[in-house]
């Protein structure tokens, strides 16, 4: 009753989601924050997948993977499939909470930093980075709810091989649909807690920021 | 020695050129919004002027001129310059020691030296204890000492003071003047002060330089600055309140609104026949029962005691117009004034500063910038 192929599958695609954009979300965050122009189109283009309905992205995935192999593997009806695609649909989930976070530090630390001889690594490394875990970690705890909760997208891309492409959001689909709603409630619940402990938690984490709210007591 | 020289028009217009000598404080004084802060940060180098000059220590820092011919600008990192701020912008995640030893990350020295020499400076400021304290832990003061010694440990060539003692209370920044003047006797490099608290710059400041929208009004030392403003402007921002206009005539002023005429120091710089403002010293007033050839007849309109000053407003007879008089509580009970009562004002005319009431169009004046 309880699917836990898919529980441990999606788990699989929330870790790997995480450890490869994690460290990408940071650095691009880092890049996005020193723009100027271009930084609406960036940001835009960053919060898609936001707006898209996820049918749309896992529409333009397929056909964009189709027949195209990583290292011999295919991209479609694959785990390397809807591991990019999962990327590429978490892009905001990972980036925003830690752009917002680089955004909060006063500039008036930032400029101490210079004058102080920090070179943009050593700030970087030093300053920015201490200051904005709370953001990364936030960051973090989102992707990886979301990934566990993603249906559309993996749906389109993967389908739904056992042990491959079949996650929760897709075994409890298909458990409603072969009338088995116990499993599907359980597995829905076990999604819940997850998605409600993660907001909880980085809402927490995010109502305290020592870098901003200490400054402002002055 | 630190020389700056700078000028631009957008965002904001700035027109300033300063020098200060080691070892000496020079103020930068305005109203807010005047751009002393954005002066300040041009020779940080955390923004760059249009056209201009900035020297320090033998090193030219940036350099610009209408062409944009032999452009430079050191980056921020490489100009050597201790920066304070006016909300102390300490690293919140670092200790008081951690906060001084980024400021040593780039000396080249190995780990223990620079953590000797960190400890070092907060001593010197007086808070060695604290050392393992995070900012949020430290009040405003303590605070600001952190910063100090932050900005003096990699031994820049000028320290540049943005505000620093706004925001600290004035017991707290009686003790922060006795350090910021000890340290200036130690060092022996340029300090600069932007302030908005005049008492301040008169207090600490060797020169202080006005500034107002953007521009160098005028520099000089405190003493000058108070009884030799420059013109109106200067006057008024120093807060100058015996401020009146006449027009000046080879030596002899004639007090607008008045029928007075005061020999003064004619010193040729004033075109005959031209309107002046005029402004006069407190030394240069004094109070008396009985008339004498030298004063004028007033009577005390109002009497405002604050503590062991008062301050008493003299009307003119016959004109109008009123000046103000600060005078001991002691020698306004010797004179036995009251408001409502006769009284006669002797006024020095060696005392009287003129200044053109416009601006003079000299040629030079630009050209200087």
């Amino acid at each position: 009753m309880f699917d836990l192929e898919a529980t441990l599958l999606s788990f699989k695609l929330a870790l790997w989601t995480n450890a490869i954009l994690l460290p990408f979300g940071v650095l691009f965050a880092h890049q996005i924050i020193q723009l100027n122009k271009s930084k609406p189109w960036i940001e835009g283009l960053i919060a898609l997948p936001l707006v898209l309905p996820p049918t749309v992205l896992g529409y333009f995935f397929l056909v964009g993977f189709s027949g195209k192999t990583i290292f011999g593997i295919p991209l479609v009806f694959s785990f390397a499939g809807i591991l990019i695609a999962s990327l590429i649909v978490n892009l905001p989930f990972a980036i925003q909470p830690i752009q917002r976070a680089f955004e909060a530090i006063h500039p008036d630390i930032l400029e101490a930093g210079q004058v102080s001889g920090l070179s943009s690594w050593q700030m970087f490394r030093l300053i920015q980075l201490p200051l904005a875990w709370r953001g990364i970690i936030s960051a973090a705890v989102i992707t990886f709810a979301h990934t566990l909760g993603e249906f559309g997208v993996v749906l389109m891309v993967g389908g739904a091989i056992p042990g491959e492409t079949k996650t929760v959001s897709i075994s409890i689909y298909d458990k409603v649909q072969g009338f088995d709603t116990a499993g599907a409630g359980l597995l829905s619940l076990l999604l819940l807690l997850i998605s409600l402990c993660a907001i909880a938690f980085s809402y927490g984490v995010f109502g305290k920021m020592p870098g901003q709210s200490s400054r402002r007591q002055h | 020695m630190l020389k700056i020289k700078i000028s631009q028009q957008i965002p904001m217009p700035i027109q300033v050129a300063l020098e200060c000598m080691d070892g000496q404080i020079h103020a930068l004084v305005g109203p807010s919004g005047s751009g002393k802060t954005t002066v300040l940060r041009m020779i940080a180098g955390l923004s760059n002027p249009e056209i201009g000059k900035i020297e320090c220590a033998e090193n030219v820092w940036f350099n610009a001129d209408e062409y944009r011919k032999n452009f430079l600008s050191v980056p921020v990192a490489k100009r050597s310059c201790g920066f304070l701020f006016q909300q102390y912008a300490l690293f919140p995640h670092l200790n008081a020691l951690e906060n001084v030893l980024i400021a040593l990350q780039n000396s080249g020295v190995d780990f223990e030296r620079k953590r000797l020499i960190a400890l070092q400076w907060l001593e010197r400021m007086g808070i060695a204890n604290l050392a393992d304290r995070r900012p949020h832990q430290l009040s405003g003061g303590q605070q600001q000492r952190v910063a100090l010694a932050r900005a003096l440990a990699c031994q820049p060539e000028v320290l540049l003071l943005d505000e620093p003692f706004s925001a600290i209370d004035m017991p707290t920044r009686q003790s922060l003047y006795k350090t910021l003047a000890d340290i200036r006797q130690d060092l022996s490099i340029p300090i600069l002060l932007v302030t908005h608290d005049l008492r301040e710059a008169e207090l600490l400041a060797d020169n202080i330089t006005v500034i107002d929208q953007g521009i160098a009004l005028q520099t000089a030392t405190p003493s000058t600055l108070f009884q030799k403003p420059r013109n109106t402007r200067v006057a008024q921002l120093v807060g100058i309140s015996n401020t009146f206009q006449g027009i000046f005539n080879a030596g002899k002023l004639s007090w607008e609104g008045t029928n007075y005429i005061f020999d003064v120091i004619d010193k040729g710089k004033i075109p005959a026949g031209m309107d002046v403002a005029w402004v006069v010293p407190q030394s240069g007033l004094s109070v008396h029962r009985q008339a004498n050839p030298a004063t004028l007849p007033v009577i005390i309109k109002q009497v405002s005691t604050l503590g062991q000053i008062a301050s008493v407003e003299l009307a003119i007879q016959d004109s109008g117009l009123s000046i103000n008089w600060d005078a001991s509580s002691a020698e306004l009970k010797r004179l036995g004034l009251k408001a409502g009562e006769h009284a006669y004002l002797e006024i020095d005319p060696q005392q009287i500063h003129i200044m053109p009431l416009r601006p003079i169009n000299d040629p030079r004046r630009l050209q200087n910038i």
